[in-house]
Parts: structure tokens; C-alpha cells; sequence
């Protein structure tokens, strides 16, 4: 099993550039100007808090022993108080990734949906007038601010219109009995539809190209026209052969893309005041909030690289060629 | 057995190439009997694939069918609906092609491809498709424990043995294989043609070879359709036009090809010269201009296909004297190419 | 021997333009360059172009503050801000910070990019191999959360997004020109020279440098993009410098001034309009390079 080994080397490489990032996070964080303690530590934090971070994160100790001390602490999911909110790192971090992932594959399956539809139509009409309009067009998508786009959606949807709320997750005051009482609520629905057609339009672009040119390359494969010999239908022969062939590394982009939607999240969710990762990152470096800025940032590049073994893993096994080496 | 299953008839057949129009195919005319196998042969660019494809209805975007007839058991291809042509693909005429690998798709098992066809085109339901691909798999030698594999997965014999499968799944009468060894090492050459002689002297089907090698058709074949620059050259059966052909190009590609058997009876002499532009061809006869028995009629008046003796048609005009030219022709300096030993 | 015909070829200057073949006859590349060269005008003459200065606090003749004008009124082309500042003046100098940051940052990215490129190419071994794995780290990191990230610690600046691009981006030129580099080394003649005496930096000036140049400016100029779109990001975020004025820092002025609310489309799409134009026009150059947009797919 050949792909056996190669996925183990993959995920080994991967988790060395997980080791990476995290050093180098505690690096920035423990060299930043100023107290070197700041990055655990407010000083309104009442004493015994302070002594009991002290002796959590072996602040007195030196900086390669902080250093084994942080890496135990990381792995155990430890990531020190949150200045802002006096609460565990984590446990806000656990409660905000939902909302972040939700936004992210809502967009995203949207971005799909529409990008490998219309890829393939415009491989199938190539050289018409469609696609001398469409591909500017979408090109001209990939070069938007994603939060202008939302503040235009916002503009026009919400407060021209009145169509859809202007930001959060749900009416002010509204409680529901269970996270997935709130996630399938209307309301949530309609609070999530500017914020997830922004990110969508923005990332439709990526696998429409990609869509078309796979197509365009796949249509002049001789199986292609073997099926149309077969007296196959249309349909059969570009749905069933050229599209399922042309989809393969369209596929494997989708796990690239939710890493690369979420630092697109950052400023979106700003936008939207979307209660997620890239928001409470943002609030969080404005306030100052080290600890939460950095388990923010973690988190983040967690996703991003597990992403990353994902597309290949993916891959391995979409690709019968591979994985029925 | 001399009822005729296909009738070409004047064909044409043009590529948009630009502003111009090339006809790669410009009035072929040749029958395919019942329960035979014609071979199509020439070098490329003659036209072979070009008529290959014509007869599957499946051209390049670029190409049209712009004349002649196709009379398959009575129904003309050319002027077939689309409709009524699809309906005759695959379930009545077939195809194997030059490289299997690359005409079988990479990504659902050769059963899936089979099931294909035997449920889309054929009607059959799951268990009976399940049976016809073991029995088409025993059929051309596979251990049908491979059905699941895919195209990848086996050699470049084994392949070819897979497109042979898929080609005769649902029993067509007619069977076009486009260059279907030209890929393979001649040992698996050899195999690949016996079996596709025994199946189809066992099915009792026709098949059409299109192929560049001449010792192919002399393998295999029971007549042969000599191409030429669009053109037929010379048609008849296999004996005749290889024992005694009539047209120079034939003599010409005779002495090109060592046989299949790996004895290279004497030396190889290639034509000099290459097929002349399509796009601008050559007012007379098109092989003029590479004839070593060239006349100045030949320059000037394109020779029609003539009766040279039974069942044996050429265009030549000297096709009267093709038993002097053919003593001519098996001397090598006759033909002032280099040799090669 | 063969320096001597080495030295026969057009000049290094002229074989760079030679080949970076700028498509001339395609009507989009003529399209973005034309933006491209409108936009160098404009930060070149924004003292001239603009009416006034575009933080300047300004006053209607009755002496009112010339808040939320519309587009119009008071001469002001595109009205004003809610500050009483004008937004076509903003516009116009606007352009200067976004060509600076992003002629910088493609500079940077393009260098850097195009060095470890070199290097990890043409010495190959562990050299490579180190550097392919820094690579590696810097395709872990999300890029914007870094920039963020960075500003927590750095005085809020535009050059922050400089610093950031030129620590993260350089890792798709990199790996790009790094292959080439292994296709320029697999033809012959740079083992040749190598033979012929000539030394390394003399072999990856006249040899190299030439053939990967086109690679780096493309990415160069994709860079320009990035640098804009993420400098607009963080500015608007308001991790920016608030003492320039920049496109980004014009949307974050009027999401904060409830431009949305007010609808004052005038206000917050032109900034838009100009960040679109000068990006685009950068894909439009380098059209027909698909994969180069997508710069995480090209592994």
C-alpha cells in the first residue's frame, strides 16, 4: 500500500509545520515589546490569578523552559485566560468555531454549487458571448475586497431594502434552547444569508475557472469521444464522464479553500458582526487580549493545515489511479 | 457469402481548417461483405480514420460529412437523424480503438464501463449485465475476478482485450478497429488479431481494420481497401491485391512492411516522398508525384477506379500493365529510396 | 570561449524586455495596463488632480462643517465625509499609498521569491531542502490573521502589510521559480559554463536571471493585487496607519460613520470601484495564467 505511506509522510510533514507555527507564535508573543509576562498576564487580574498563571505557564522560569511548559500546556488544550472575557481561552475559542465553520462550508458549498455548474456550461459553450462576458466578469470578482462587497450587500439588502438583518447571529434577545436550536432556526438563516453570499460570491470564482479549464481539457480526451461512439447520451457523456473526470481536482480545492475562506472570514465576519474566530481575532489584537489573540491564531492555522492533509488525502482517494495503485 | 453489409459510396468528408476546406476523405467508395474482415490501410493522413469515424457518425468539430452514401443494411448513415444514428451506435456498429488506455475512463472499473453499455444501450437489467460481462470477459481470456479493476490497472494487451470485450457487448454487426494493435509489442500484436479473428469468424460479424501496417491486413484480413490521399488506390480481396497488385502505391507499401510473422522477406523499401497537401492536391492522380511509373497523363487526368480482375478494382492507368510494373517494383532501384537491410 | 559568444546575445536589458512579451494584442492586457498607467498619473499628480487636501476639515461658506455632503453640492465632486472631508480628494491621493504598498510589496515578494527560488534550485542538496521546508511553514500560516497578528506588536502602519507579504507570499514565487530553475539546469548549458570556468554568481546572472525574470514579474504583479486587497483589509480592520490615506482606510472611515445606514453609496463604492479596477487589471495583464491566481493550487 504505497498511498498508505505516502499519506503517513504527508501527515507527518504537516504536523512538523503545525510544530513550526506554534513556535513561532510563542516566539512572537513571548519577544513582543514590553513585559514579557503581558502575554499571559493583565494587571487587573487580582493577585492569586496572576500567581496561579505564573505557576501555569512558569512565567519566572527561562525561556526555553517556558517554552516545554507551553507546548505540555498547548497539548493538554490549555491556552491561558482570556483578559477580556476572565474565561478560558479555550472554552471561548470551542464556543465561536461553530459559528466560523458554519459561515465558512455554507459559503463555500454555495461557491461550489454555483462555480462547478456554471465552469462546466461555460466549457460546454466555449467561445461563445457567455463566456467572452463571464470570464472578466468573474475575474473581476476575485479582485474585490470581500468586506466592500459585504458593506454593498449590506447597504442595499439591509438597510436599503430592510430584506435581511444587519448583523449577528440572532434577534437581540431572542434565547434558544440548544446551539442546534438556534442553528436551525429561520432567523439564523436570515442572518447568515448576507454574510454567506458575500464569501460565496467572492469564492465562486475559484472553482468555476477551475471547473472550465479541467472540462476543456477532458472534452479532447479520446474516452470522451469513445462514449459518444457509444451512442451515449449528451447528458451521460458530460456529466458522467467529462465532468466526473473534470471534478477530481476541483474537489480536492474545496479543502484549500475552507483553509483560505477562513482568513477571508477575518474581515467578513468584522462586517457582519458575525460571532466567529476571525472577529473575536481581530477584537482581541485591538484590545490587546494576548491570550485569546493567540489561541484565535491557532486555531485559525490549525484549520488552515489540517485543510491542507485533507486536499491530499482527498485526492488519494477520489483519484482511483492512486488510490488503486 | 457475398451479400454486402456496408456499401460506401462517394464519400466525402472536409476539415474546416481557417478560412479553407480540406477534403480528407474526397469519394472513397468500397463494400464491406457479411462475415468478413476488410482491412483499411495507408499512411496516415490518407483519410482511414477519417472514414473510421465518418461511419460512427462522431467527427471532429471542425469536420463534415459534405457527401457520398453510407448504405448499412439498406439505411444510408449520411442521411440518418442524429436520433435514428445514435440508435444504431454501438448496438449495431462498433468501435475499438487505438489506445485503450487512453479511451477508457480512468475512473470507474472496467465493469462499470461494460454496465454501461450493456444497461444504458442494451436494456439489460443488473444481473443479466453482471452475466454478459463474465461471459464477454471469458470471451476475449480475462479471469473475470479483474471485472472490478480498473483501466490502470491491467497491461496494454490486457486493455486492448478490454475494448474488444466492450466492442462486442451487444452484438453488433459491424466492428471498426482503428489501428487496434499499432501500440503493442508484436507478440501481444499476434495474440490481439488471432483472437479477434476467431471471435469474429465465431460471432460471424464484420469487421473493418484501419490500419497504417500492411502486414497487418495480410495477417488478418480477406479483403483490403488501399487508401491514398483521400482516395481508394486499389480494393479487392486480401489475395489478390497483395499477390498481384495493380496500383504502384500498393506495390510501393508492399515492399515497406516486413510481414507479421518476423520474416523480412528481402529488403524494406520505403516510398520516398510524403502525401501531397490537401489543402492543394495534385490536379491528376494524386500519387503522381511519387510514382516511379509515372506517364504525362497521370499528371493531368485523376485515373477512376477500374475493374483490373474479379472482385479486384484499382485507379491506375496503368493498371493494364501491372504485371510488368510488378517485376519493376519488387526492384529496389526502381523506387531510388535508401534501404534498409 | 564561451563568454565570448555569450556576450553576442542582445543585451540583459533588452532580452528581459524581449521576453517578457507584454501582450500587446490582447485587448484585456491592453485594458489593464491602461488602468495601470492611469493610476501612476494620478499618484503622481494627486497635489494637482485633487481640490483639496484630502484630511483637511472643511467648512461651507456660511461656516458650517461641510459634513455628508452629497455628490455636487458645494462643488464637491463625490461629497464629503462625515468629517466635512472631501471624498474625490481622498480618492485621487489614495492612489499613492495603494501603488506605494503595492509596488513595494510586489518588489519584496518578487525578490525574496525569486532569490530562495534561485538558490533552492541551482545548489540543490540541504540547502534546498531547508528552504523548501520554510516554504513549507510559510503556507501554514493564514496570511491576513498574521498581519493582524504582526500589528498587535508593530506601531499600526501600511508597512506592516509590507512586512508581512515579503514574510509569508514569497512562498508561491519561490517554489514556481525554483522548478524552473530545475528546467533551465536539466538543459546542458549551465553545467557547460560550469565546465567553461565560469563561477556560480556569473552562471545565475547570465543564464538564470534572464529566463526566470518573466516568472517573477508575473508574480510580481499579482503581488501588486494582493498588497492592495490586503492593505484595504487591515486599514479597514483599523489596523492601518491613520495618518494616510488609503482606499482601505476610506471604507473603514465610512462603515464606522454609518455610510451603510445613511446610504451614502457615494461615499463607500468608489474606494471599492478603484480597489477593483487597479486588482483586475493586474489579472487582466496576466491573463490566460490561471493557476497563477490561485496560487495555493499550484503544488
Amino acid at each position: 500500500m504505497p498511498h498508505l505511506k505516502a499519506a503517513i509522510s504527508r501527515t507527518l510533514q504537516l504536523a512538523l509545520v503545525l510544530w513550526a507555527v506554534v513556535t513561532i507564535l510563542f516566539l512572537m508573543f513571548r519577544l513582543m515589546p514590553g513585559n514579557p509576562m503581558a502575554a499571559y498576564i493583565d494587571p487587573t487580574f487580582t493577585l492569586e490569578q496572576q500567581q496561579a498563571l505564573m505557576a501555569q505557564f512558569g512565567l519566572d522560569k527561562p525561556l526555553w523552559e517556558q517554552y516545554f511548559i507551553y507546548i505540555g500546556n498547548l497539548l493538554q488544550g490549555e491556552l491561558g485566560q482570556s483578559f477580556r472575557y476572565r474565561e478560558p481561552v479555550a472554552t471561548r475559542i470551542w464556543a465561536l468555531l461553530p459559528n466560523t465553520l458554519i459561515l465558512t462550508f455554507s459559503s463555500l458549498i454555495l461557491a461550489y454549487t454555483f462555480g462547478i455548474l456554471a465552469g462546466a456550461y461555460l466549457a460546454w459553450k466555449r467561445g461563445g458571448v457567455v463566456e467572452n462576458a463571464a470570464i472578466p466578469l468573474v475575474l473581476t470578482t476575485r479582485a474585490m475586497p470581500e468586506f466592500w462587497l459585504g458593506m454593498v450587500l449590506l447597504a442595499i439588502f439591509s438597510f436599503n431594502l430592510g430584506w435581511f438583518p444587519a448583523g449577528g447571529t440572532r434577534p437581540a434577545g431572542a434565547s434558544y434552547d440548544s446551539l442546534w436550536a438556534l442553528y436551525t432556526s429561520r432567523e439564523f438563516l436570515s442572518y447568515l444569508a448576507l454574510p454567506a453570499l458575500t464569501l460565496a460570491i467572492y469564492s465562486q470564482g475559484l472553482p468555476l475557472l477551475l471547473m472550465r479549464s479541467n472540462m476543456l481539457d477532458v472534452m479532447k480526451e479520446d474516452f470522451v469521444t469513445m462514449a459518444r461512439i457509444k451512442g451515449l447520451s449528451n447528458w451521460t457523456v458530460v456529466v458522467r464522464h467529462a465532468a466526473r473526470n473534470a471534478l477530481l481536482p476541483v474537489m480536492t480545492s474545496f479543502a484549500i479553500a475552507v483553509g483560505y475562506q477562513l482568513q477571508g472570514n477575518v474581515v467578513v465576519e468584522s462586517v457582519f458582526s458575525w460571532p466567529g474566530l476571525g472577529r473575536e481575532l481581530v477584537n482581541a489584537v485591538s484590545a490587546s487580549d494576548y491570550p485569546l489573540a493567540q489561541g484565535a491564531f491557532l486555531m485559525i492555522a490549525v484549520v488552515v493545515i489540517l485543510m491542507n492533509l485533507i486536499a491530499d488525502l482527498l485526492y488519494a482517494l477520489l483519484d482511483p489511479r492512486i488510490s488503486h495503485a | 457469402m457475398t451479400e454486402t453489409l456496408l456499401s460506401v459510396r462517394d464519400l466525402r468528408v472536409s476539415y474546416k481548417v481557417g478560412a479553407s476546406r480540406i477534403d480528407a476523405v474526397d469519394g472513397a467508395s468500397f463494400d464491406v461483405p457479411r462475415g468478413t474482415i476488410v482491412g483499411l490501410v495507408g499512411e496516415s493522413g490518407c483519410g482511414k480514420t477519417t472514414i473510421a469515424k465518418a461511419l460512427t457518425r462522431v467527427i471532429a468539430d471542425n469536420a463534415s460529412i459534405t457527401g457520398g452514401q453510407m448504405m448499412f443494411e439498406g439505411r444510408d448513415l449520411v442521411s440518418l437523424s442524429e436520433r435514428q444514428m445514435n440508435a444504431l451506435r454501438w448496438r449495431e456498429i462498433a468501435f475499438i480503438p487505438q489506445s485503450a488506455m487512453n479511451s477508457l475512463d480512468p475512473v470507474y472499473t472496467v465493469e462499470s464501463q461494460l454496465n454501461e453499455v450493456l444497461r444504458r444501450r442494451g436494456g439489460l437489467g443488473r444481473r443479466e449485465a453482471r452475466k454478459r460481462c463474465e461471459e464477454l470477459f471469458e470471451l476475449v481470456g480475462i479471469d473475470k475476478g479483474r471485472l472490478s479493476d480498473y483501466p490502470h490497472q491491467f497491461s496494454g494487451g490486457m486493455r486492448q482485450r478490454v475494448a474488444i470485450a466492450l466492442a462486442l457487448a451487444l452484438n453488433p454487426k459491424l466492428v471498426i478497429a482503428d489501428e487496434p494493435v499499432t501500440a503493442l509489442d508484436v507478440i501481444v500484436q499476434r495474440q490481439i488479431l488471432d483472437q479477434l479473428r476467431e471471435l469474429q469468424a465465431a460471432l460471424g460479424i464484420s469487421v473493418i481494420i484501419v490500419t497504417h501496417d500492411i502486414s497487418v491486413v495480410a495477417y488478418i484480413c480477406d479483403r483490403t481497401v488501399v487508401m491514398y490521399a483521400g482516395k481508394v488506390a486499389e480494393a479487392g480481396s486480401m489475395q489478390a491485391t497483395l499477390t498481384e497488385p495493380s496500383h504502384p502505391y500498393t506495390m510501393g507499401l508492399r515492399n515497406a512492411f516486413p510481414d507479421l510473422q518476423g520474416a523480412a522477406s528481402g529488403t524494406l523499401t520505403p516510398i520516398e516522398g510524403a502525401p501531397p497537401n490537401l489543402a492543394f492536391p495534385p490536379p491528376g492522380c494524386r500519387f503522381a508525384p511519387r510514382c516511379p511509373f509515372v506517364l504525362e497523363t497521370c499528371r493531368q487526368v485523376n485515373p477512376p477506379l477500374e475493374t483490373v480482375g474479379p472482385n479486384h478494382v484499382a485507379a491506375c492507368h496503368r493498371a493494364g500493365e501491372a504485371v510488368e510494373l510488378r517485376t519493376q517494383a519488387a526492384r529496389v532501384d526502381t523506387w531510388s529510396g535508401k534501404v534498409l537491410a | 570561449m564561451l563568454d565570448a559568444t555569450i556576450g553576442k546575445r542582445p543585451g540583459f536589458v533588452r532580452r528581459v524586455f524581449q521576453s517578457l512579451r507584454l501582450p500587446l494584442n490582447d485587448p484585456f492586457a491592453v485594458f489593464g495596463l491602461s488602468i495601470y498607467g492611469l493610476f501612476v498619473l494620478t499618484a503622481i499628480f494627486a497635489d494637482q488632480i485633487a481640490p483639496y487636501d484630502p484630511t483637511e476639515i472643511l467648512y461651507t461658506p456660511d461656516y458650517m462643517l461641510a459634513a455628508d455632503l452629497r455628490p455636487g453640492e458645494d462643488g464637491h465632486i463625490l461629497g464629503t465625509t462625515s468629517l466635512g472631508r472631501d471624498i474625490f480628494s481622498q480618492i485621487v491621493h489614495g492612489s499613492r499609498s495603494a501603488l506605494l504598498i503595492g509596488l513595494t510589496a510586489a518588489f519584496m515578494v518578487a525578490l525574496i521569491g525569486s532569490i530562495v527560488g534561485v538558490v533552492s534550485g541551482y545548489f540543490r542538496g540541504w540547502i534546498d531542502i531547508v528552504l523548501m521546508r520554510l516554504a513549507d511553514i510559510a503556507f501554514g500560516i493564514p496570511f491576513l490573521p498574521f498581519v493582524i497578528v504582526l500589528a498587535a506588536f508593530l506601531q499600526p502602519s501600511i508597512w506592516n502589510v509590507v512586512i508581512a507579504m515579503a514574510l509569508v507570499l514569497w512562498r508561491d514565487t519561490a517554489r514556481v521559480i525554483r522548478s524552473q530553475v530545475l528546467t533551465l539546469r536539466s538543459r546542458g548549458y549551465v553545467d557547460a559554463a560550469r565546465v567553461a570556468g565560469s563561477s556560480d554568481m556569473k552562471i545565475i546572472l547570465r543564464h538564470i536571471a534572464p529566463n526566470i525574470l518573466p516568472m517573477s514579474f508575473l508574480y510580481g504583479s499579482i503581488a501588486i493585487g494582493w498588497a492592495i486587497l490586503t492593505e484595504a483589509s487591515i486599514s479597514f480592520l483599523g489596523f492601518g496607519d491613520p495618518q494616510s490615506i488609503s482606499w482601505g482606510y476610506m471604507l473603514q472611515d465610512a462603515f464606522a460613520s454609518q455610510a451603510l445606514a445613511k446610504q451614502a453609496y457615494y461615499w463607500f463604492v468608489p474606494p471599492g470601484v478603484c480597489i477593483i479596477l487597479v486588482v483586475s487589471a493586474g489579472f487582466f495583464i496576466t491573463r490566460g495564467y490561471e493557476n497563477i491566481l490561485f496560487p495555493k493550487l499550484g503544488r
